[in-house]
């Protein structure tokens, strides 16, 4: 299945079963996007987010600001306000169905990731406790 | 599923993407690793501190250089130990294959399942494994890297900022590429790659004498490397290396199996016969380092408490061995010294126990060699010192100069090299030299850049080629080109060509033949990402199972010794325990629907109670006929081991 463009304004609920090869972007977060890529000076560029590091060690999640084109197989996300965030496809399988959001609160603001593949709530409930 | 170390309520900000390289200069979390044919380690040399070698669990030091692919993916002595029965499944010495085409490798002697590169592929050995698993060496060796990367990250309670891997001197760009490729892939930011004599000085802190000649004699498992090291006003140079990336141990462990082999008759090549004796013959070299004489028994080759004595082995292995001392002879020669006037020679490789060896070097040398560092640990401690000064600790610097192996030229006209860079120069370094063209029709011209000592460009190694186009047209020799090599400190080239009158430039990062793009180590990174994965479930389902049959014996056992009482366990209680065990054991079976967490926690749930009461009640009876002043301070005494129980917790690493 194609997964069409994600204009989301509310984060969605996490769909039943496996979730779709795709990431979610709230509209408040692309707002918060577009706004640091064009102050940064690149309108044009896109955000790449996936996740990086490796062994039985965990990994960590990247995210950056991307100036050159998407790699052939980098999934390209679009989102609300032209912004767009490429995933490579070994990543994806670890980040599909999340949903970047932007809060401001006590800890300050940033952007925060919603991945339903972490923990205890994933398909195959296997605990990922050290 | 996935464990990603973040705090799940973590913020993020975008990041600039050259910010994605890790801070170096994190003092005091940078490892240094020997990376060896036979054996690989850890050291660990934290501001200023002696070096030390990280052991694994069960305190053992030296990491087999073993990879096993027969279940999932395993490294060391769980690996080296399904070496016999699964010889082309894992992986042994991939050192040498490091960096290699699939031609160079079709001399060297092994059992594994190498296929020519299929169309369009890079020219990189690949190994076909079990579970349908084509691995490079760099992906077999990044495995061996992970592994003492982790050793390092318990103990620093952080994965490592940095690393410096030690390469041997004669390794050429091809092959120091390969092993940085190698750390990329394992997760770990390479620092320098640092020649493994110069590591091995440093450890010896020969840096502290002021001045000196110095030749390090390292016989490894897999690759013999001498280098004469020059020590003034504290900064040491590299004057000469030489060597063979082909030679060491596990030759003299050859020679010992096929001597075995042919005791016991054996001809052809059964592969588990012929991994079953050299394990055998390794064992053999090492007991006679201290014994005269060792029974050796080959049970698949039918050989039985056959006795191998010292002289008949070191009889096998002379002839070896004395290729090194030719080396030695040829790299004094070359940098203009003779034995006599070197202030000492350091021994390094495990190899260098055998006592044929030592004898040997004395000889040669005219000198006892020095060998009070163990020479398995001395290059690991030697990078660690390094990589301790690299990350920005408050040691005292040692500023260390290394030098090219091997010449770097260029082909010209009739296949012939022209020098640019000479062998044993000093590196970092830049040469240039300007090229003509040879006819007017002449518009592009093709640079081929070879490392080797060959004459003709097809007797050297490919580095790289690429073709400047854009020469303006001019009578022959007016055309100006001009060729820039530059090496940087981990001895890896750029190569620049300019036309002098348009300007016209076209530089290549030397990436050199074995070919990778980086691209391919990308996709390499995040294959192996993709098995860090699969890897880590079988793990967590491994783990879900041991901690749910401990769950399950003590239920089961409690369960046993209440029987019926019901002021323990009521009825209606009694059932549900009774149904949970029922699960439990169903899940262990592998039979259920339910996973092992979620059956183990349904268990500890509903005996929750039932522990409990029976907690109590042998309290109870623990307390009668005690004062209430010795209950409390037992009490107390638990008060205080609480704490120190806490600290025993699983640490999130």
């Amino acid at each position: 299945m194609m997964a069409t463009a994600t204009e989301t304004s509310t984060p969605r609920e996490p769909t039943q079963g496996a979730p779709a090869d795709t990431i979610h972007i709230t509209e408040r977060a692309a707002k918060v996007m577009r706004a640091q890529l064009d102050k940064r000076g690149t309108p044009q560029g896109a955000i790449r987010f996936g996740i990086r590091g490796g062994g039985c060690t965990g990994y960590s999640y990247m995210f950056q600001f991307e100036d050159g084109d998407p790699r052939g197989t980098d999934k390209v996300v679009d989102a609300a306000f032209g912004v767009r965030v490429y995933v490579d496809p070994k990543s994806m399988v670890l980040i599909k169905g999340t949903t970047i959001d932007f809060e401001t609160g006590m800890r300050g603001h940033g952007f925060k990731f919603a991945n339903p593949n972490i923990g205890g709530s994933c398909g195959c409930g296997e605990s990922v406790a050290f | 599923m996935v464990d990603i170390q973040e705090d799940p309520g973590a913020l993020f900000q975008i990041e600039e993407p050259t910010s994605s390289a890790p801070k170096l200069r994190t003092p005091g979390l940078a490892i240094g690793i020997d990376l060896g044919t036979t054996h690989s380690l850890v050291a660990l040399a934290s501001h200023g501190a002696a070096p030390r070698a990280l052991p694994d669990t069960s305190g053992q030091p030296l990491l087999h250089s073993v990879v096993s692919y027969v279940d999932g993916v395993t490294v060391g002595a769980r690996a080296m130990a399904q070496r016999v029965s699964h010889p082309s499944d894992v992986i042994v010495s991939v050192k040498r294959f490091m960096g290699r085409g699939t031609a160079d490798v079709a001399t060297l002697p092994h059992p594994y399942r190498i296929q020519a590169p299929s169309a369009g592929e890079a020219d990189v050995v690949r190994f076909d494994v079990a579970g349908d698993r084509r691995v490079t060496p760099m992906e077999v060796s990044a495995e061996i890297l992970a592994e003492l990367a982790r050793r390092a990250e318990a103990e620093l309670g952080q994965w490592p900022t940095g690393a410096v891997i030690t390469v041997p001197a004669y390794f050429d760009d091809a092959q120091r590429q390969a092993t940085k490729d190698a750390g990329r892939i394992a997760g770990l930011q390479v620092m320098r790659l640092l020649a493994e004599p110069t590591a091995a000085a440093l450890a010896y802190g020969l840096d502290r004498g002021g001045q000196g000649l110095f030749a390090i004699y390292d016989l490894g498992g897999g690759t013999f490397d001498i280098s004469i090291l020059r020590l003034r006003d504290g900064v040491f140079q590299v004057l000469a290396t030489g060597g063979d990336s082909a030679l060491g141990g596990d030759d003299f462990d050859r020679a010992i199996a096929e001597h075995l082999l042919g005791v016991a008759g054996i001809e052809g090549d059964d592969r588990q016969m012929w991994a079953e004796a050299l394990v055998a013959a390794r064992a053999a070299k090492e007991a006679l380092t201290d014994e005269v004489s060792v029974s050796v028994t080959l049970e698949r080759a039918g050989l039985t408490g056959h006795e191998l004595r010292r002289e008949a082995v070191e009889a096998l292995l002379e002839p070896i061995a004395r290729r090194t001392i030719v080396a030695c002879r040829a790299t004094l020669k070359d940098a203009g010294l003779r034995p006599k006037e070197l202030d000492g020679v350091v021994l390094v490789g495990g190899s260098t126990r055998v006592p044929l060896v030592r004898r040997l070097v004395a000889e040669t040398f005219k000198q006892e060699p020095l060998g009070d560092i163990d020479p398995d640990k001395v290059v690991a401690y030697g990078a660690a010192v390094q990589a301790d000064i690299l990350s920005g600790s408050e040691r005292e610097g040692v500023t260390l100069l290394d030098v090219v192996p091997l010449s770097l030229g260029l082909e010209t006209m009739g296949g012939i090299v022209e020098k640019i860079i000479p062998r044993n120069a000093t590196i970092p370094i830049g040469a240039r030299q300007v090229f003509t063209n040879y006819s007017e029709k002449q518009t592009g011209m093709v640079v081929h850049v070879v490392q080797g000592e060959r004459e003709l460009a097809d007797d050297c190694r490919s580095l790289a080629k690429f073709t400047l186009q854009g020469i303006p047209r001019l009578p022959p020799s007016m055309a100006r080109v001009e060729v820039t090599f530059e090496l940087d400190a981990d001895a890896l080239l750029t190569v620049t060509a300019r036309e002098l009158m348009t300007g016209v430039k076209q530089t290549v990062e030397v990436k050199p033949t074995y070919g990778l793009t980086d691209e391919e180590v990308d996709t390499l990174v995040m294959d192996s990402l993709d098995h860090a994965a699969e890897d880590f479930d079988a793990r967590n389902l491994a783990e879900a199972r041991v901690e749910l049959g401990r769950v399950l014996l003590a239920v089961k056992t409690a369960r046993v010794e209440v029987g019926h009482i019901d002021a323990l366990l009521p009825p209606d209680e009694r059932a549900q325990v009774d149904a949970a065990i029922a699960a439990a054991e169903a899940a262990m079976a592998g039979e259920g629907e339910e996973s092992l967490v979620a059956v183990r926690e349904r268990l500890e749930k509903v005996s929750e109670g039932f522990a409990r009461r029976r907690m109590e009640r042998a309290l109870l009876a623990g307390m009668q006929g005690h004062t209430l002043h010795e209950i409390e301070s037992a009490i107390a005494a638990e008060d205080d081991l609480a704490p120190r129980r806490g600290s025993h917790e699983p640490e999130q690493l």
